[in-house]
């Protein structure tokens, strides 16, 4: 096991520069979730860890090695891909056997490693058959067996589980999420599924354009997003967001959104007449007795809660509640924002608006 | 307007704009079978059954008189050496030609499997013997083989290695090898695209799980290039091999089988039969029993590494 150091790594393909000076670093055993949209170079920062793609600058360690311009293989990590890249014309004892096999490990070692990955994983049933013959959370499994069998410094998941339907994935994420408290190896896995990231993470890392936005636990960053990027991507349904002016109304800061006076908490680093955005996550804007009128346009029952889709004087907002009530379209209902909860981004930085301490 | 006048004279004022004789909009299948089936009976099974036909004839070629003797030609052709030798020529040819092309093609087609600017050209570049006709190509090599003014024979004169005393389309030990150099030189190509074809349609994962896995890009080759390839390397051995076995031009152009017969292949020796003895009846003998040759030796190697198309 092995902690795994990145510093101001750069990478270009010609002129285009696709990480700008990254620096991340995952402490030995920790899982970490890099986490973002398409194109915004989470699988080339992995695949650089990997070897796979070569820096053109900066430095990457994995424990004490620096590992730059190291073949792959003299790296020892292990890496689980997401379209599986199993060999096929091999059995699955040869699928997860073939870097012993090619490090020239005795026979009766290899016959007990890859038993005890079969076993880790239920794959004993399936060792002599092809990869064709299984099922796509099968061969995730022999994917992440040949990864485990040898024993890596770091485990590197790039979008494993993006090619599994949805129940399967559940299932898998939680078992990946078991073998690492087992094996407690230190892991890097690449997804866009902030269900995933939430889920898994020791720590996420949200990349953008090649930028880190934001590195923190789950929970951190959904609580205390650094930026607006961050606060629209984490959450499902999305933060709400309006656009208003901070207004002193006797004596008191508030929001002015339109028509609508919005509250807000104490201590915030703001000024009169900021233009800001007011974010509240869903679940802190209830249905309550007193608060902000909205008429409701959509209702979603998904079952352990209700999402509330509303007109608020010409904004759109989605409000949370775990209450079952009969509620109808066009109704009119008082919405609540959870003062607390409530955060503030600069119109023009995008940047979140500390509290002062 | 046009589109009214056409369905009025359709006189069914259906919504068919054009007017097709039945028979070209049929949707039973033998109208469209029958020219491709009338081609092949035409071109490929009345002559192969006429041949059949004619080897059973016993032929005088001084009154020119055909008799019907079923077994005389096949006996003749199991008594005739030079039969056996034009076999073991012919089988030795093939072989050597096809594992040289083999292994070239495939090392080339590894040098050529790149996205870096250039190889684009370089792969086009490297088809171009495919399009030399093989009467041309052989017509080339024997003016470089020439033993007086040939560019080649004299390159082999200054390096040591050939004697002017023995030039190479003259001497049964060069000559063989000389012709299946010009095979090499101008069906190589062949067996590269076909391998490059192979290359560049393997997916990328397993290579790059095989190089974190720890294997050398030797090891990947052994154990995952060739796997992965062996379809498509034994379809290329298939089609080469069926191609190298009836091997004619080359041969007539260059050495006319010589020197004696150390050059002589199937095909040469039924062109010599045919052409020179005018013995029609043994010579489509000598066919067919090549056709038999072919068709065993390509059933055996189909066989034994279950090509399937």
């Amino acid at each position: 096991m092995a902690s795994v150091n990145v510093e101001k790594l750069v990478k270009k393909y010609g002129d285009l520069e696709v990480l700008h000076s990254i620096d991340l670093d995952v402490e030995d055993g920790q899982f970490v979730v890099l986490l973002g949209p398409s194109g915004c170079g989470k699988s080339t920062l992995l695949r650089t860890i990997a070897g796979l793609e070569s820096s053109t600058s900066g430095d990457i360690s994995i424990g004490e090695r620096n590992v730059n311009g190291m073949h792959p293989k003299d790296r020892n990590i292990a890496m689980v891909f997401q379209n599986y890249a199993l060999y096929a014309h091999m059995k699955v004892r040869d699928n997860m056997a073939f870097s012993m096999h090619l490090n020239k490990t005795p026979a009766a070692r290899i016959e007990e490693r890859v038993n005890w990955a079969a076993s880790i994983l239920s794959l004993e049933p399936y060792l002599d058959r092809y990869p064709k013959e299984l099922s796509g959370g099968q061969r995730q499994r022999v994917a992440m067996g040949r990864a485990i069998v040898r024993n890596p410094d770091v485990f590197l998941f790039d979008e494993p589980l993006s090619n599994l339907d949805a129940k399967l994935r559940v299932q898998m994420r939680t078992e990946i999420k078991e073998l690492h408290k087992r094996l407690k190896t230190t892991t890097v896995y690449v997804t866009h599924d902030q269900i995933e990231a939430m889920t898994m993470a020791d720590v996420v890392v949200i990349m953008r354009d090649g930028h880190i936005e934001q590195m923190g636990s789950p929970m951190e960053i959904y609580d205390n997003p650094a930026n607006l990027f961050v606060a629209e991507f984490i959450g499902s349904p999305g933060m709400n967001l309006l656009a208003g002016k901070i207004v002193e109304d006797s004596g008191k800061m508030i929001c002015r959104v339109g028509e609508l006076d919005l509250p807000l908490p104490e201590q915030m680093n703001i000024s009169a007449g900021q233009d800001v955005l007011y974010g509240i996550r869903p679940e802190h804007l209830i249905p309550s007795e007193t608060g902000v009128k909205a008429t409701i346009n959509v209702v979603e029952p998904t079952g352990p809660e209700t999402h509330l889709f509303c007109h608020m004087s010409g904004h759109d907002v989605c409000a949370v509640s775990r209450e079952r009530m009969n509620w109808k379209a066009d109704e009119v209902i008082l919405v609540e924002p959870t003062l607390e909860y409530v955060h503030l981004f600069d119109a023009q930085t995008k940047e979140a608006i500390k509290r002062k301490t | 307007m046009a589109e009214a006048q056409i369905n009025h004279q359709d006189g069914r004022g259906g919504r068919k704009l054009l007017a097709l004789p039945q028979w070209l909009t049929s949707e039973h299948p033998l109208p469209w079978l029958f020219p491709a089936t009338a081609m092949l009976i035409i071109f490929g099974i009345y002559p192969v059954l006429y041949s059949l036909w004619l080897s059973f004839f016993k032929r005088n070629p001084a009154t020119r008189v055909e008799k019907f003797d079923p077994s005389w030609n096949w006996s003749k052709l199991i008594a005739d050496d030079r039969v056996w030798d034009a076999v073991v020529v012919t089988l030795t040819y093939t072989s050597v030609a096809l594992i040289i092309q083999l292994v070239l093609g495939m090392l080339i087609a590894l040098l050529l499997d790149s996205d870096r600017r250039g190889f684009g050209v370089l792969r086009a570049l490297m088809t171009l013997p495919l399009v030399v006709p093989p009467a041309v190509t052989g017509m080339m090599f024997l003016l470089m083989y020439d033993g007086s003014f040939g560019v080649i024979s004299h390159v082999l004169y200054d390096l040591g290695i050939l004697s002017p005393n023995a030039p190479l389309l003259a001497n049964g030990s060069t000559a063989l090898l000389s012709v299946i150099i010009v095979d090499v030189w101008q069906w190589t190509p062949f067996m590269v695209l076909i391998m490059l074809a192979g290359l560049r349609a393997l997916p990328k994962d397993p290579f790059e799980a095989a190089a974190i896995d720890g294997a050398t890009d030797v090891q990947a080759f052994f154990r995952l290039t060739l796997p992965m390839m062996s379809k498509i390397i034994a379809l290329a051995v298939l089609i080469r091999g069926i191609d190298l076995f009836r091997i004619y031009d080359y041969v007539k152009v260059m050495t006319d089988s010589g020197p004696g017969t150390a050059t002589e292949t199937l095909t040469a020796y039924t062109g010599t039969v045919y052409f020179k003895s005018a013995d029609f009846p043994y010579a489509s003998t000598v066919a067919i029993f090549t056709l038999l040759t072919v068709l065993v030796v390509a059933n055996v190697f189909i066989k034994i590494f279950r090509v399937r198309f």
